[in-house]
């Protein structure tokens, strides 16, 4: 009956988007974290800083490919409109991709840097000018990095919470549900790459950091959504009904199934389970891979379930279910 | 002589509506509208059981909202409003996003595949500016819409306007509605 306007790609695009927004904060936030002055979770830092902009560049692709002219999306920048949240958002994935690329080369050797433009035809003189350390700037890129990080994961909420026509986006906490489950995901995949990393396998105190950085996301993430359903129910009519899309209508069993209890609560049930020995009773942290592994693969999963039921349902959503009721 | 400002907007009597879909046709044939797209449809309300039964048809197309928030979250300005109210799509900047598809409360918009940019109802600007009125009104044969400027008091649309009861629709999305349906 209704054609969905937007699809699958934009699906993809959003959860890109946010997980890269929430790797570039993992790998900022586990730059800065000092015992004695010494960086203790480097390596963390470095892993989150090297795959941090690829997810949001292929997004972004992607995003232009969904485009039905996809060659004119260069207007997109020789337009500003501070009321359309998507030429304010283009402006901000862009600033943050740039800062994501550049924070990449920060954690380069001087080996991969030397490799890197070893690639370089040596006369692209103006290329080589561009071979400099800038290891010392990693804290200061990420300082500015963060603002932007956090900026494009709540964008993605943004971008369909401003749409007064549609009452399953247009609350107050779309944005902060997508911006929570975005840092999620970037944690997660960060815990993902360090346990599959073979060559230098992850130490305890770094899974540690990323379960318990998990733990805080999924938990601020589930504190979002309970208002969120709790509010509609409350609200006005047309936002009950559109509610009434994950409460008994087509999205139910993915909402409360796959994506509330699969991608949510087991997730944060498994790394509660890990953390609370070593909180509660001073046990050592088990740091088991493959409990790890499954956690962060769930809450991958439902972090992509998350969009899809927002993207899909949400356009299913209007007011002219008012007048069907009467 | 300093140009009257004007606000076009049409009042539709949809229990004059006999659904035989004229308006839907004229529009197309006005437009060139693609197979498969339309700018405006009649809406088919159906109340109760046999024999107790009513039907009601309701005309619809793009409101030309004051407040429209297609235009709003247009990222290239592509989708504008004339100073008289009529909200067009600029082809040239359109980039296809349908964002402003999205954004409509009334499923007033429509993608162009063919061309990649989103299109709708122009209020047959292009018959307006002739002085004409838009092609659904012209052959509507039981005279349902009426179209006229709300800023000129002379006019048959204000007078029905001052004088009948009316609705618009979905009133609460903010967006200022301009079709206004009799009761």
């Amino acid at each position: 009956m209704h054609e969905f306007n937007w699809g699958l790609l934009i699906v993809i695009y959003l959860f890109l988007g946010g997980l890269s927004a929430g790797l570039f904060f993992a790998a900022g936030l586990a730059d800065y974290m000092t015992v004695d002055d010494k960086p203790v979770y480097a390596r963390v830092a470095r892993m989150g800083a090297f795959l941090a902009p690829w997810p949001v560049a292929i997004g972004s692709g992607l995003l232009i490919l969904d485009l039905g002219n996809w060659y004119r999306f260069y207007k997109l920048f020789i337009h500003f409109r501070w009321e359309s949240p998507m030429s304010i958002g283009s402006y901000l994935l862009t600033i943050f991709t740039v800062i994501a690329f550049l924070y990449l080369f920060a954690w380069l050797t001087a080996d991969e840097r030397q490799w890197l433009f070893s690639k370089v035809p040596a006369t692209w003189k103006q290329v080589h000018r561009l071979n400099v350390d800038i290891s010392s700037w990693r804290g200061k890129i990420a300082m500015v990095g963060f603002p932007f990080s956090i900026g494009v994961g709540i964008y993605t909420g943004v971008l369909l919470g401003a749409v007064s026509a549609r009452p399953f986006w247009n609350t107050n906490l779309v944005a902060q549900m997508f911006l929570f489950s975005a840092l999620s995901s970037g944690a997660a995949a960060l815990m993902l790459a360090m346990v599959l990393n073979k060559k230098s396998p992850a130490e305890k105190h770094e899974i540690k950091f990323l379960v318990t950085l998990d733990v805080v996301f999924i938990s601020l993430e589930l504190f979002i959504i309970l208002p969120y359903l709790i509010h509609g129910q409350l609200s006005s009519l047309a936002v009950k009904q559109a509610l009434s899309l994950i409460l008994g209508g087509p999205y139910t069993f993915v909402f409360w199934g796959p994506f509330l209890v699969m991608g949510l609560l087991v997730p944060l049930a498994i790394e509660v389970y890990e953390l609370a020995p070593n909180i509660f009773k001073g046990h050592e942290f088990h740091g088991s891979r493959n409990l790890a592994l499954t956690a962060a693969g769930l809450v991958l999963i439902g972090g992509f379930l998350l969009r899809y039921i927002f993207v899909y349902a949400g356009q299913v959503s209007s007011f002219h279910q008012m007048g069907m009721l009467n | 002589m300093a140009m009257k400002k004007k606000r076009y907007a049409l009042v539709i009597d949809s229990r004059k509506c006999i659904n035989c879909k004229a308006c839907v046709v004229a529009c197309k044939a006005e437009n060139n509208v693609p197979i498969g797209n339309f700018r405006n449809r009649i809406n088919e309300e159906r109340k109760g059981e046999y024999p107790k039964l009513s039907i009601n048809f309701e005309p619809e197309q793009c409101h030309h909202c004051a407040e429209p928030s297609c235009v709003r979250v247009c990222p290239t300005g592509a989708s504008w409003q004339r100073k008289d109210g009529i909200v067009l799509v600029n082809y040239d900047e359109c980039i296809g996003c349908r964002y402003c598809m999205v954004a409509c409360p009334y499923d007033a918009r429509y993608f162009n595949e063919e061309q990649g940019v989103v299109d709708k109802c122009t209020l047959c600007s292009h018959r307006v500016d002739k002085g004409d009125t838009p092609a659904c009104v012209e052959t509507c044969p039981s005279k349902v819409r009426v179209f006229g400027d709300l800023e000129d008091t002379s006019s048959r649309i204000h007078e029905l306007l001052s004088t009948r009861r009316y609705r618009v629709k979905e009133p609460q999305t903010g967006n200022g509605p301009q079709l206004y349906y009799l009761l």
